[in-house]
C-alpha cells in the first residue's frame, strides 16, 4: 500500500519546468555579463579612505614591475581627490599606496573572486577589481549607517525600515544602481532591479 | 560553497517549478519564475554551507517569487486548472483527483503539503524556509491533510504524523 508521501509525489512529478529552461538562463547570464556575482572584497580600507576610486585615464601610466603592474590612479580621500599607486598581482589582489594632505602614507589591500556562467571561479581582473572598489561603501560606526558613492557620502541611518531593511537607489552618470541594505545580513545590489532582503537571509 | 549553476538547473528546475507552481498555478509564470530564480543565485552574494543549503534557499525564492506574482496587479491570462490538469500525463488515474484537489486548497495550506509531502522537508525546515514558526507550520499541515482526507477519504491515508 502505498503512503501518502509516495502519491502525492507520484501525482506531482508530472510537473516539469521547460525544456528550454537551462538555455533561456544561460542566454540571459550571457547578455547580463555586468551582474557576473562576485564574492565581497576584503578590504583592510583605511577608515579615511572613502569608497571611490576613479580612474584618471590622463594620469594612468603602466610600468612593468616585479610579479604584477601598478598603475597611477586617483581616488577620494575625505572628498578630496588625491593620487594613488595601484598595484595588481595577476592574481585577483591589489595594493594600494596613497600619501594623504598630512604627508602620511596609506597603505591597503583586498582582492576578489568572479563565477562564470558555469560557476567555475576565476580571480579578478584588474578591471573588475577596479569596478568593484567603485561599488559603493556602506558603513555602520556606532549606529550611524553611511554609503559612499563616488565621492559622496550620505547618512542612510533613518532610511532603513522596522526590519532594518532600506532599498537604496543610486544613479551615477546616468548608470543606476538598486542596493539593498540590511543591518542585519549584508547588502545586494543590482543594475536592473531591488533585491529582495528576504534572499539575503540565511 | 558555490555549485555550477547548469547543474543546479539539471537537478533542482524540476522542484523549483513545481513549489511555484503550486502557489501561483500558471505554468508559464512558474516557468518565469524557475528562470528568475536561478539568475538570483548568480547574480546574489552569497555563500551557502551545503547543497541542500543551496536548494532550500532556491526554493525559498521560488516560492517568494511566485507569492510576489499573486499579490501582483498585474497576472497572466490564466488557463483554468481543469483544462491544465487535461494537459499533464499522470501515471495512474488517482493521481488527477489528488493534483486537484491539492491545487483547490488555500495557497497557505497548499505550500506547507508540497514542502511536507514533495520536498521530504520536516517541519522545522518548512518553517526556517517559509520564515514562519513551527507551531504555524503544524497547524496548517494539520489543516490541509484534514481537508484532503475529508475530499479524497479512503485515497488520503491516514498515516501521517
Amino acid at each position: 500500500m502505498m503512503t501518502n508521501k509516495e502519491r502525492y509525489k507520484r501525482a506531482f512529478s508530472t510537473l516539469h519546468a521547460s525544456p528550454d529552461t537551462k538555455t533561456e538562463v544561460m542566454n540571459m547570464l550571457n547578455e547580463q555579463e555586468t551582474h557576473k556575482k562576485r564574492r565581497t572584497i576584503s578590504r583592510a580600507m583605511a577608515a579615511a579612505l572613502t569608497a571611490t576610486l576613479v580612474i584618471g585615464s590622463s594620469l594612468a601610466a603602466y610600468a612593468a614591475n616585479v610579479g604584477g603592474i601598478q598603475q597611477i590612479i586617483q581616488i577620494w580621500v575625505h572628498g578630496d581627490p588625491t593620487d594613488a599607486i595601484i598595484e595588481f598581482d595577476g592574481q585577483g589582489n591589489y595594493n594600494l599606496e596613497y600619501e594623504d594632505k598630512d604627508g602620511n602614507i596609506h597603505t591597503e589591500g583586498g582582492g576578489g573572486v568572479a563565477f562564470g556562467p558555469f560557476g567555475k571561479e576565476r580571480p579578478l581582473t584588474p578591471e573588475e577589481l577596479m569596478e568593484e572598489l567603485n561599488h559603493p561603501d556602506v558603513k555602520n560606526e556606532n549606529g550611524v549607517w553611511t554609503v559612499s558613492y563616488y565621492g559622496e557620502t550620505h547618512d542612510i541611518t533613518d532610511k532603513f525600515d522596522t526590519d532594518g531593511v532600506c532599498y537604496l537607489k543610486l544613479i551615477h552618470d546616468g548608470e543606476t544602481l538598486y542596493m539593498t541594505i540590511t543591518k542585519e545580513h549584508g547588502t545586494a545590489s543590482s543594475s536592473k532591479y531591488y533585491v529582495d532582503a528576504k534572499e539575503l537571509l540565511d | 560553497m558555490r555549485e555550477e549553476i547548469t547543474l543546479l538547473i539539471e537537478r533542482y528546475q524540476d522542484n523549483l517549478f513545481a513549489a511555484a507552481f503550486s502557489i501561483c498555478k500558471n505554468a508559464a509564470d512558474a516557468n518565469d519564475i524557475v528562470q528568475e530564480t536561478f539568475l538570483q543565485y548568480y547574480t546574489i552574494d552569497k555563500e551557502f554551507e551545503t547543497e541542500q543549503h543551496i536548494k532550500a534557499w532556491l526554493i525559498r525564492v521560488a516560492i517568494n517569487k511566485a507569492k510576489n506574482i499573486n499579490l501582483s496587479f498585474w497576472k497572466r491570462k490564466r488557463v483554468s486548472m481543469e483544462d491544465y490538469i487535461n494537459t499533464l500525463a499522470f501515471e495512474t488515474p488517482e493521481d488527477g483527483p489528488l493534483f486537484e484537489e491539492v491545487m483547490g486548497l488555500p495557497e497557505k495550506y497548499r505550500i506547507i503539503i508540497h514542502l511536507f509531502y514533495y520536498e521530504d522537508y520536516s517541519i522545522r525546515e518548512i518553517a526556517n524556509i517559509l520564515k514562519i514558526s513551527e507551531a504555524n507550520v503544524k497547524v496548517r499541515l494539520t489543516r490541509g491533510r484534514t481537508l484532503l482526507k475529508k475530499t479524497l477519504k479512503e485515497e488520503w491515508n491516514d498515516d501521517d504524523q
